[in-house]
């Protein structure tokens, strides 16, 4: 383990680390770009430049490995204005066309421009003229003039999608993104490419032109498009959410996220959900508070016999919630006729090499876990015949919160339409549902984002995650649901509600922005 | 004190390009003798004979063989033939009139450092020297001289020509190993050295043309004897492409330490009628060019150059007179080097062209008094800040134009025309 000094402080690194690496774990500050720890050196930015003790010329961080006793710094004049010089390079066949980038507010040029820009600019001659708007697949879009060619995009396709859709053209200044006729960059991680983007090159088609950076507050979650569970963050304002974005776990997903988990926002936010409970009797549909249709399946289940109830589990809630309503229906109700519906039989266990699962539940280990130790071992055969046969006359159903990766959502309701009451729980409208007839209880429930949980992911990995906001005010959490369904009432949450304006989280941020501090916020880069 | 003819000694018999003409001169007799020595004692020849690289670096031979790994990894020989420095073209001419000097010295090359395959990477608009180099090659193949069993030595090699596309930065070592692998030609990040993980990641030698011809030579008649031509540290000849305004431009072999001023107005028939010197670039466009007066305390070696704060490069002399504008000049240099740059590094990517655009803005009667000091920071700031040298190379020319004839600049923005010449630069170039 080679002892080394980085700006005079001592420092020891694993045999092998680089200076950049090292610098960045110990929390100093190194300007740069081409440089990422999920992808291979390339060296091209120039602009992690250190000083070596011994050595006449400032050199790269990210490709010198640590030996014992080596004396770094990145303090001295020189290199601030090899660092300096090496930023201003990257700016003068910049376009600077910040007010309408959408980078603009999380960009690398602007946040190190801030700590090391030269602030005199000296570029008098015509800026090079490249492609705009650039339709690279059908998920990015490339600005070449933008682009400062670190090449992080081309690394990520050819080292992690191993896809090798992203190649450079050209030479000099001349030199451009792009990819090969009639192949677009078209695979199921595209959208990494827009996060290491240190600049407004690439963007999502998906999130362009959609917010200002700056209107968005995030949260780190577990994405739960599969049983990966990637971790990963969500920006949301009060118009909704608007995009996901990878969090570094070394055990589960590295820096990376698949496209289809980038998605999951879209079934969160109020255009798709479920706003009222939606009761349906002889006399047709009628609204009412979520709570209240809780209640009022209650009046339907207590007078029902443990016999003639069945309870439906998709693996999309979380393991509280799962145990919540298992142990209510067990306890209170006196059925173990409790059924998994699996959406995607044929492709369950499929797996991609990277991140992708077929099993597109965040949570099928945890609903496992909560069956068995209630000791839950039926079938769905078994539901099937009892809904055929008329034994099983009042079903509840913990719908499925991502439907898109249910296909089989519509036969299923159909099968589960034959029980004479059917209280389905589900955060999403959807049409079928609302096309059934007979006794009908659809009662909104909460989506991942707006509770706080657990799930377990393919590997066994329990991932407690925080409530990021409320989407739906009114919406239940399965756990709630279960309470009211059994004559409960939910506990009011005895932590203070409202606290003095001065000490509100927020507000203490606001104020740091008032101050206009700039934060270098190596993260985003 | 004259040329020295050693490599060139025949290049004046058209049938030297064939193997019977080459054989009748003694060739491939080096290789019998050196296929029965020892290949470390074949290196440490080299090593002591103060060979080094006649590409342009200047790196000593031997001790660039000695990091090859000590064991028996696979390992490759490449040529760099790819001569593509403005000014040069001595590799072409030994091409051309001895094919099979290189191949010959590219065997015994092999033989001293264990490999078994080699690649001769020619610029790709020598079409004349590839046929020549083909041909050769099918001959030495005919006669047993390369392939297996190598005259019965039991050493097999190798050898095929590769035609490189045209690119300038082909001929930086490790943008060469880039380009014969298939990929865009563009030099890769050091470390490794290739010596450690070159071609196909495996270790590898590039050497040029004249310092793989060389090693014959150094293997024929001893170190001590390759040592009597040239200085302590420059030891041998080496071949000088002479251009520009002298009265017989060409090739000419002389030994290091030679006189630079001997070879313009010796060798180089001098200038020409009613023309004075006014200016060299003694070792390729890439280096920094001398003052007439520098020229006279020139010689032709690498400390001597290096002491003038120019360099020996790749040996290609290119005398200005007093007819040329420095700044219409430079502009063809940088303009050459934007046009070359691989777009890699940042600092090279975007200063060379920074440079190109502000040359021609001056050129073409835009240019700013503040845009001459900018020259020089952008040069001095693009210097030794990327992965291989063309950076420098771009940045020293225009440094040592702007710092020596900067009256010719100052006059040109102010005036809108050339010093020299008196007209603009569409004059000037139509």
């Amino acid at each position: 383990m080679p002892k080394c000094t980085i700006n005079g402080k001592e420092v020891e690194v694993k045999e092998g680390t680089t200076i950049i690496k090292a610098m960045v774990d110990a929390g100093e500050r190194i300007a740069h770009y081409c440089w990422h720890d999920g992808l291979s050196v390339a060296g091209v930015c120039r602009l992690c430049m250190v000083e070596i003790e011994g050595n006449p010329r400032v050199q790269i961080a990210c490709n010198t490995t640590i030996t014992e006793g080596m004396k770094i710094n990145n303090t001295s004049e020189k290199v601030k204005e090899a660092v300096k010089w090496g930023l201003d390079f990257h700016l003068i066949n910049h376009p600077l066309d910040c007010p309408i980038c959408d980078q603009a507010g999380e960009c690398g040029l602007q946040d190190q421009y801030m700590e090391y820009g030269k602030y005199d600019p000296e570029m008098a001659e015509p800026k090079q003229k490249k492609k705009k708007v650039v339709d690279l697949g059908p998920t990015v879009v490339l600005d070449s003039e933008r682009c400062i060619l670190c090449s992080r995009c081309v690394r990520f396709t050819e080292e992690v999608s191993k896809t090798n859709e992203l190649g450079i053209f050209n030479r000099g200044d001349r030199s451009e993104i792009g990819t090969h006729d009639g192949m677009p960059l078209d695979n199921k991680y595209s959208l990494n490419t827009v996060d290491i983007c240190p600049v407004g090159a690439l963007t999502s088609k998906d999130f362009r032109f959609r917010q200002r950076v700056w209107y968005l507050k995030d949260a780190e979650t577990v994405c739960n498009g599969c049983a990966t569970g990637c971790n990963v963050k969500v920006y949301y304002n009060k118009e909704g959410f608007f995009r996901v974005k990878p969090v570094y776990n070394e055990n589960v997903n590295g820096y990376w996220m698949c496209d289809e988990g980038r998605d999951i926002y879209k079934f969160v936010n109020r255009e798709t959900r479920l706003l009222k409970a939606q009761v349906r009797s002889n006399s047709g549909w009628s609204e009412m508070p979520a709570g209240a249709a809780a209640k009022h399946a209650h009046e339907l289940l207590k007078t029902t016999s443990g016999d003639s109830l069945a309870l439906v589990l998709t693996a999309q809630y979380t393991v509280e919630e799962f145990d919540a309503i298992v142990s209510t229906f067990v306890n209170e109700f006196k059925t173990k006729k409790i059924y998994f519906w699996i959406n995607n039989k044929e492709t369950f266990d499929n797996f991609d090499g990277i991140l992708l699962r077929g099993d597109k539940n965040p949570n099928t280990k945890g609903l496992l876990k909560v069956l068995e130790k209630h000791g839950i071992t039926a079938t769905w055969n078994d539901l099937s015949q009892g809904l055929a046969s008329g034994a099983i006359k009042t079903v509840v159903v913990a719908g499925p919160e991502n439907q898109a990766v249910f296909p089989d959502f519509h036969e299923r309701v159909k099968e589960l339409s034959k029980a004479q009451n059917l209280i389905w729980l589900q955060a999403g409208k959807n049409e079928a549902l609302m096309s059934l007839t007979g006794n009908v209880w659809l009662i909104p429930m909460k989506t991942f984002v707006e509770k706080d949980g657990t799930f377990i992911n393919h590997a066994g990995l329990e991932q407690k995650f925080k409530k990021v906001t409320t989407v739906v005010s009114e919406a239940l959490t399965l756990t709630e649901a279960a309470l009211l369904m059994s004559g409960k009432n939910l506990a009011i949450p005895t932590a203070q509600p409202f606290l003095p304006l001065n000490q509100r989280p927020d507000q203490v941020e606001l104020e740091a922005r008032k101050k206009n501090e700039f934060v270098f916020r190596r993260g985003s880069l | 004190m004259a040329e020295v003819k050693l490599l060139t000694e025949f290049y004046h018999l058209p049938e030297y390009q064939t193997l019977a003409g080459y054989k009748a001169k003694g060739g491939y007799e080096t290789l019998v003798k050196a296929l029965k020595m020892q290949p470390q004692a074949i290196i440490d020849e080299v090593k002591a004979s103060g060979l080094r690289g006649r590409g342009g670096a200047g790196f000593p031979t031997g001790m660039k063989w000695g990091f090859l790994p000590k064991n028996n990894e696979p390992r490759f020989l490449l040529c760099n033939a790819d001569e593509g420095e403005p000014g040069t073209f001595k590799d072409r001419m030994m091409m051309e009139r001895a094919p099979h000097q290189l191949i010959e010295g590219m065997i015994i090359s092999a033989f001293a450092i264990g490999s078994n395959k080699g690649y001769i990477y020619v610029r790709g608009e020598y079409v004349y020297p590839i046929e020549c180099l083909k041909k050769a090659l099918k001959e030495a193949y005919d006669a047993g001289l390369l392939g297996k069993n190598i005259l019965g030595s039991g050493f097999d090699f190798d050898l095929d020509v590769y035609r490189g596309a045209g690119a300038y930065i082909c001929g930086e070592e490790t943008g060469m190993i880039s380009s014969l692998e298939g990929l865009k030609g563009q030099p890769k990040l050091k470390p490794p050295f290739p010596a450690v993980q070159g071609y196909l990641r495996k270790p590898t030698i590039v050497n040029n043309v004249e310092t793989l011809a060389a090693v014959t030579y150094i293997v024929r008649d001893g170190a001590q004897a390759y040592r009597k031509n040239g200085t302590e540290k420059s030891a041998g000849t080496k071949l000088f492409s002479l251009s520009g305004n002298v009265m017989k431009p060409g090739n000419y072999e002389v030994p290091l330490g030679y006189p630079l001023m001997d070879l313009i107005m010796k060798e180089g028939g001098g200038m020409k009628p009613g023309r004075r010197l006014k200016a060299v670039i003694p070792g390729g466009s890439s280096a920094p060019v001398l003052t007439a007066e520098e020229v006279a305390k020139a010689n032709l070696d690498y400390e001597s150059l290096a002491g003038l704060g120019s360099m020996l490069g790749s040996g290609a002399v290119i005398v200005m007179d007093d007819s040329q504008c420095m700044v219409d000049m430079l502009g063809v240099l940088t303009h050459f080097y934007a046009h070359e740059s691989c777009g890699q590094c940042t600092p090279c990517r975007e200063g060379t062209g920074w440079l190109d655009k502000i040359l021609h803005s001056i050129l073409e009667g835009r240019g700013r008094l503040q845009d001459i000091d900018l020259l020089i920071k952008i040069a001095d700031n693009m210097k030794g800040k990327t992965i291989c040298a063309l950076s420098d190379a771009a940045a020293l020319p225009v440094l040592s134009f702007v710092t020596k004839f900067r009256d010719e600049f100052e006059f040109y923005v102010r005036e809108g025309r050339s010093k020299v010449k008196g007209t603009t630069y569409a004059e000037m170039h139509h």
